[in-house]
């Protein structure tokens, strides 16, 4: 049993699912959740298991798929958040089917498995056919994801938006792919990191076609200028799709540029300067951008939309800064320990957003009122969400903030680092201005109640973000091994 | 006799149709041709590229197998986005982008 081959097994897993839900009519929801849920946990025993003692990959396979601790490290992610996003779904059955033609689920639950596929493959590509086609396997399942749930106006609204931006964005990359083909003549990016190392290449040429490889992949991580769509579309999708554009999709974009940049970026690289210019500004401008209207709003789901653009800033300033030294992480793991943090911090502000939803309350942010009163878990759990996504010391959010900060006054970015504080402070205030409205007293007393396995899951995701908070060595150890460019050809 | 730059060129000023398209119509059905364009005009740069990078007296066909993916992806692409964009035609009566400005700000 190989690794490469657990990505067929997904897939063909999702092919049962979707052929289970449309010939046997009986099967109810939460069956068909708990057979894909099974299922992901499953790949991600095997993955776990078997990456240890990993062979050499055979060569047909080897040249277009690699196994770094990197790529192991992305397919985990996939495989937990594609879990999580699963649960949610049936956590949200309730009122979501309310939303669908026929009044179940369906799809909901086997296009997460496709799409985890996607982000799996694109953890391990190799060149820019590979990451194009499984790029473009996550984002078409999340077009019919995003307006799924179509009798509500703003879910298909939103996947009208979702769907002309990311089609656009698809263009714009391919189009970028093309120059920096004719550039350099490779599509791998092997190829590409000795063409940019040994010279010869029209730089005109390869600028052009790196900024609109750049743009077509910022789309995608929801980077300044490109991150129009996202406040409509997360507030838009169901819930549970808006975490997995949220985290699954975000960190399936920056394992891509993490790769990407990696190759732009080598040492005596021409494009070097350039691309490290490019990142910081847009990564600068990115956190500000995402934090001001963050300032003004009062629906806490299009909030988090907006913290997620700031987040996507300070993880191309960790991109900008990636040659900083100072803590035991590689160039791309800084990226990597930030999205392993970001991932239970999210996934817990918004289960706690379909709690509400299951309580009958809005999103709004008036709808927080009084919570603490009513749901001392629910608030003290949403009480931690929010102050890791601020980066409160001794939560998980904080180490990567700082570490990225770390990092620009390293490489003497000042400029981003004006902008990462200016985000940062920010943050505090918006997000605590949650908690505060929280811990408002209000009249009513109608109780909110969770269910035991969302108050489980719910627990294991707040002390997550405190462990990694208090003691990030392990997860830190685990990312320092992550390779530098050049030296891991052969992908092992 | 026909070189590298033309193709380019007439890549480019397909891209840049099919971008500006996207950007002044209104109607989602032409800003979903143009879209088509610009990928139509990636793949023709991807060839162009491609059949003018001859080693061996032969082009090197790594970008050919792109374009290949690249129109297997352009149909799946097309067939989702049409059946959102009837959905959205079956409820609104209309697909102008004017009809799909609910949420602001």
């Amino acid at each position: 049993m190989s690794v490469f081959n657990l990505e067929a097994l997904l897939a063909l897993l999702g092919l049962f699912v979707l052929l289970l839900e449309a010939f046997v009519p009986s099967v109810s929801s939460k069956a068909l959740a708990g057979i894909c849920m099974a299922g992901v946990a499953g790949v991600l025993v095997l993955l776990v298991t078997v990456a240890g003692g990993q062979d050499a990959l055979p060569a047909f396979i080897g040249a277009y798929h690699q196994l770094d601790t990197l790529a192991i490290f992305y397919k985990a992610f996939a495989l937990v958040i594609t879990f999580l996003v699963l649960w949610l779904t049936l956590e949200a059955a309730p009122y979501l089917s309310k939303f669908t033609l026929d009044g179940k689920l369906g799809e909901m639950f086997s296009l997460p498995l496709f799409v985890c596929v996607g982000m799996m493959w694109m953890a391990s590509a190799k060149d820019l056919v590979t990451v194009f086609v499984s790029l473009e396997l996550v984002t078409v399942s999340f077009y019919v994801l995003v307006a799924y749930t179509r009798k509500s106006a703003l879910a298909l609204e939103a996947g009208v938006k979702y769907l002309i931006l990311g089609a656009l964005s698809t263009g714009v990359l391919v189009f970028g792919v093309a120059w920096v083909y004719g550039a350099t003549g490779a599509l791998s990016f092997e190829g590409i990191t000795k063409a940019v190392q040994v010279g010869g290449v029209n730089k005109t040429a390869l600028l052009f076609g790196v900024s609109f490889l750049l743009a077509g992949l910022g789309f995608k991580v929801a980077a300044v200028p490109f991150q129009m769509w996202v406040p409509d579309v997360y507030q838009g999708a169901s819930t549970p799709t808006t975490v997995f554009l949220s985290v699954g999709s975000k960190a399936a974009g920056f394992a891509v540029l993490t790769r990407v940049i990696d190759a732009l970026t080598v040492s005596g690289s021409m494009v070097r300067q350039e691309v490290i210019t490019v990142l910081s500004i847009a990564g600068a401008v990115t956190v500000v951008v995402g934090s001001l209207p963050a300032l003004f709003q009062t629906n806490v789901k299009r909030l988090l939309a907006y913290s997620s653009i700031s987040h996507a800033g300070f993880l191309l300033l960790a991109l900008a800064a990636r040659d900083s030294v100072r803590v035991d992480l590689a160039p791309g793991g800084t990226v990597a320990f930030y999205l392993a943090t970001y991932l239970p911090m999210t996934v817990l502000g918004f289960a706690a957003l379909i709690q509400m939803r299951l309580n009958g309350r809005g999103e709004e942010l008036d709808d927080f009122k009084g919570l603490a009163q009513k749901s001392p878990t629910l608030a003290f759990l949403i009480t931690l969400a929010f102050a890791s996504l601020a980066g409160l010391p001794l939560t998980a959010g904080f180490f990567g903030k700082m570490w990225v900060m770390l990092g620009l006054v390293d490489q003497q970015l000042w400029f981003a680092l004006v902008c990462a504080i200016i985000g940062a402070a920010a943050g505090f205030y918006y997000y605590f201005r949650v908690i505060l409205a929280m811990f408002t007293p209000e009249e009513s007393t109608e109780p909110v109640r969770m269910g035991a396995l969302a108050r489980g899951v719910c627990v294991v995701l707040g002390c997550t973000i405190i462990v990694l908070g208090v003691y990030p060595k392990p997860l830190q150890m685990l990312l320092a091994k992550v390779p530098v460019a050049g030296k891991n050809a052969t992908g092992h | 006799m026909i070189t590298l730059n033309h193709y380019l060129f007439v890549s480019g000023a397909l891209f840049a149709l099919g971008l500006a398209g996207v950007v002044v119509r209104r109607n989602i059905i032409i800003i979903f041709m143009c879209l088509e364009m610009m990928l139509s005009a990636a793949n023709l740069a991807l060839v162009g590229f491609s059949r003018f990078r001859v080693t061996d007296g032969l082009p090197d066909y790594a970008a050919h197998s792109l374009v290949f993916f690249t129109i297997t992806v352009a149909a799946a692409e097309v067939a989702v986005g049409l059946a959102v964009i009837v959905a959205l035609y079956r409820t609104r009566q209309s697909v102008e982008v004017d009809t799909i400005t609910r949420m602001q700000g």
